[in-house]
């Protein structure tokens, strides 16, 4: 008996690990193994063909500093259009998934198909279809344009306006479901005992709704920032000559100037910018322990 | 979804530009360290090898299948049935080929040990072509078995990528011009710096494709793209940041100008004669031109691996294409410039109206406006490249 007792409790210590080795496993394939060799890639030299190009791993660290000079203009400008993606999100994705949570009832579920039935038609015809919205001669811009709001180039299509629309059009899924879920966990009797306490409305959102909405929050902006940051297909196809972010140089440098080692060290940067982004904003938020 | 033109769809992998085009290149180079262990260890494909010669050929007529790996929407319907009847030759027809450098990523390693590829023949645009002759991997086409080769346009037959066309048999070529709504911009353009006027601010835009793009400038600025040097490419790209600073130029496209030319976002783009025949359709307000100092061609070849399993029906599939009658249904088909000469008679059988194209069927004096890119060579693709890709974004 006591042999049989003991190798359950045995199985039930490798039972966890048994259940994760395969997406660990998964993890090793497919990120580390990619990981630790586009890390050689950066510090490497190039020579031989470009066809058949020779990397040799050199601890190249000009690489980086060559990133970072060259292209110091696009990594600011995707940090900025994805900030300000990511604030848009916010911004029309709280009320919805506000309303969705508290005022929907036995719609909530419809609506939330709603949310989610544009995203099956693929990203790059969604995001096409903005080009036929935003068109010089469109309603959109003729509109705007009667009443001078247009910007300065005299159009809304191929400006930085448009590949922030597009960013945030895009991502803004990942911004309602977080926030849906966080609203929806929160117990509507918390609510009913801050009216009883005379409670305005205002003071109910400030201390209550907001901050027990803070973790959908903070995941809806990672979930949004991180993409919206390397993106490029936006930039391509909603942007001008002027627009380009670091993910078109990155994608120009590995396909086109297969300049691998710079094209390497430029996406070892956007990571380090991205999670020294995410900590200090985790921190900012003080929530670690709830995503 | 309803507004959504379906040549858009389509055109998102055109054959131009392919977004995903070279991904799997970048991947191998990311992933693989048995791809940098090939690439370091295969000396016989960094260097031309020796001339290769085709197999023995005993002159016995071409038997057996044949395998073609071609472009998407490049071929006439009916075309290979009617191939299959006239020779007994069965085709196993694949629209497998989606960008040059993608098919050389997937296909280098088989090739470089010479193994079978799949296809015993392809269609790579020249300059793939160039490079492939140049690593050795293809077979010559035999000139007894490709008689029709006479009917092939002179300029193509004294081309410096291929003397005498040995090796690569031209199959379809395009004109890079410049495309304008003349109801948008009130006026006829000729040269190149008529896409510089300010009435066109943000309404212009320029290919992307290094070779596309830079052509037409290199030549507006004395330089030719058939003997290019660094100095004059970055003569080019100096021209064109210029109006890319001033606000100009509003995008660098692959086919997907066509969309923005028909939407009225652009009013002159720089562009592909072939696209332009589609797009006057719809808009006869389109107009193209070769401007005065002329501009740049590209041009798709057929080639026979060395991996062919079938020299002979090969050949056989080049000399029944290079039959006028025959390849006047072809251009029919994809509207874009002959290869073969004198080309007049035959279009005008099947439509008077391809035969007076200009696009289609242009006259000497277009013809001779035009250069073709010469083979570069690796450093140069890389600093060319480099040089372009500093304006376009990147």
């Amino acid at each position: 008996m006591a042999g049989v007792a003991s190798s359950t409790r045995q199985r039930s210590r490798i039972a966890p690990y048994l259940m994760i080795l395969p997406a660990l496993a998964y993890l090793g394939v497919f990120y580390v193994v990619p990981f630790y060799s586009l890390f050689r890639t950066s510090l490497s030299t190039m020579g031989g063909s470009i066809y058949l190009p020779k990397l040799t791993f050199a601890w190249q660290w000009s690489n980086y500093g060559h990133a970072l000079s060259e292209y110091r203009d696009q990594i600011l400008r995707s940090f900025g259009y994805a900030l300000a993606a990511t604030v848009l999100c916010i911004l029309l994705a709280f009320p919805l998934a506000y309303v969705i949570a508290f005022k929907a009832g036995r719609y909530k579920n419809l609506l939330l198909g709603l949310v989610i039935l544009p995203f099956f038609v693929t990203f790059l015809i969604r995001t096409i279809a903005w080009k036929t919205i935003l068109a010089d001669n469109g309603l959109v811009v003729s509109a705007l344009g009667s009443i001078g709001l247009l910007p300065s180039e005299g159009r809304l299509l191929s400006t930085g306006w448009a590949v922030i629309g597009g960013l945030t059009y895009n991502w803004i899924i990942f911004m309602i479901l977080p926030l849906y879920v966080a609203l929806e966990k929160i117990d509507p009797r918390m609510l009913e005992a801050s009216r009883d306490l005379y409670g305005s409305n205002r003071r109910m959102f400030g201390k209550i709704i907001l901050p027990l909405a803070m973790p959908g929050v903070l995941a809806g902006s990672l979930l949004v920032f991180i993409p919206a940051v390397g993106d490029f297909i936006n930039a391509d196809y909603l942007g001008s000559t002027r627009t380009t972010m670091i993910g078109n140089v990155i994608q120009k440098q590995f396909l086109v100037v297969k300049d691998y080692p710079v094209a390497a060290a430029l996406s070892f940067v956007l990571m380090a910018l991205i999670l020294v982004g995410v900590l200090l904003y985790t921190r900012a938020l003080g929530t670690e322990d709830l995503v | 979804m309803a507004d959504i033109d379906p040549r858009v769809l389509a055109r998102l992998a055109s054959r131009r530009r392919f977004i995903g085009g070279g991904a799997a290149a970048a991947a191998a180079a990311i992933l693989g360290p048995s791809f940098l262990a090939a690439c370091s260890s295969d000396k016989s494909a960094s260097g031309p090898s020796d001339a290769p010669k085709a197999p023995e050929d005993d002159g016995s007529p071409a038997s057996g299948k044949l395998r073609i790996s071609n472009w998407p929407l490049y071929m006439a319907d009916g075309f290979v049935a009617a191939f299959q009847t006239a020779t007994g030759l069965t085709v196993d027809y694949k629209e497998d080929f989606n960008d040059n450098e993608e098919w050389f990523a997937k296909n280098k390693e088989p090739l470089s040990r010479k193994q079978d590829i799949g296809a015993d023949l392809v269609v790579p645009s020249e300059f793939m072509a160039a490079r492939l002759a140049g690593l050795g991997w293809l077979n010559p086409i035999s000139e007894s078995r490709w008689t029709n080769r006479k009917n092939m346009r002179p300029d193509l037959l004294g081309s410096k990528v291929d003397p005498g066309r040995k090796f690569t048999a031209p199959y379809m070529s395009g004109m890079v011009g410049i495309a304008y709504n003349r109801a948008a911009t009130g006026r006829d353009l000729t040269k190149v710096a008529d896409m510089w006027d300010p009435a066109f601010k943000g309404k212009l835009s320029l290919l992307s494709d290094m070779r596309d793009g830079l052509g037409m400038f290199m030549m507006s600025q004395g330089g030719s793209p058939e003997d290019p040097t660094l100095p004059d490419v970055q003569k080019a790209v100096d021209i064109i940041k210029e109006q890319k600073d001033r606000g100009q130029i509003r995008r660098f496209t692959g086919n997907d100008y066509a969309d923005d030319l028909a939407a009225g976002n652009i009013i002159v783009a720089q562009a592909y004669s072939g696209d332009v025949v589609q797009l006057q359709k719809d808009n006869p307000d389109l107009k193209f031109v070769i401007p005065e100092t002329g501009s740049s061609t590209f041009v798709d070849t057929m080639v026979i691996p060395y991996t062919t399993q079938n020299q002979k029906a090969a050949e056989e599939w080049i000399n029944y294409i290079y039959d006028r009658a025959n390849y006047a249904k072809l251009i029919a088909a994809t509207k874009y410039v002959p290869v073969l000469s004198d080309m007049t008679a035959e279009l005008t059988k099947i439509d008077p109206e391809l035969a007076n194209n200009p696009l289609i069927n242009p006259p000497k004096e277009t013809l001779a406006k035009l250069k073709a890119w010469a083979p570069l060579t690796d450093e140069q693709t890389q600093e060319f490249n480099k040089a372009y890709a500093a304006v376009t974004g990147g």
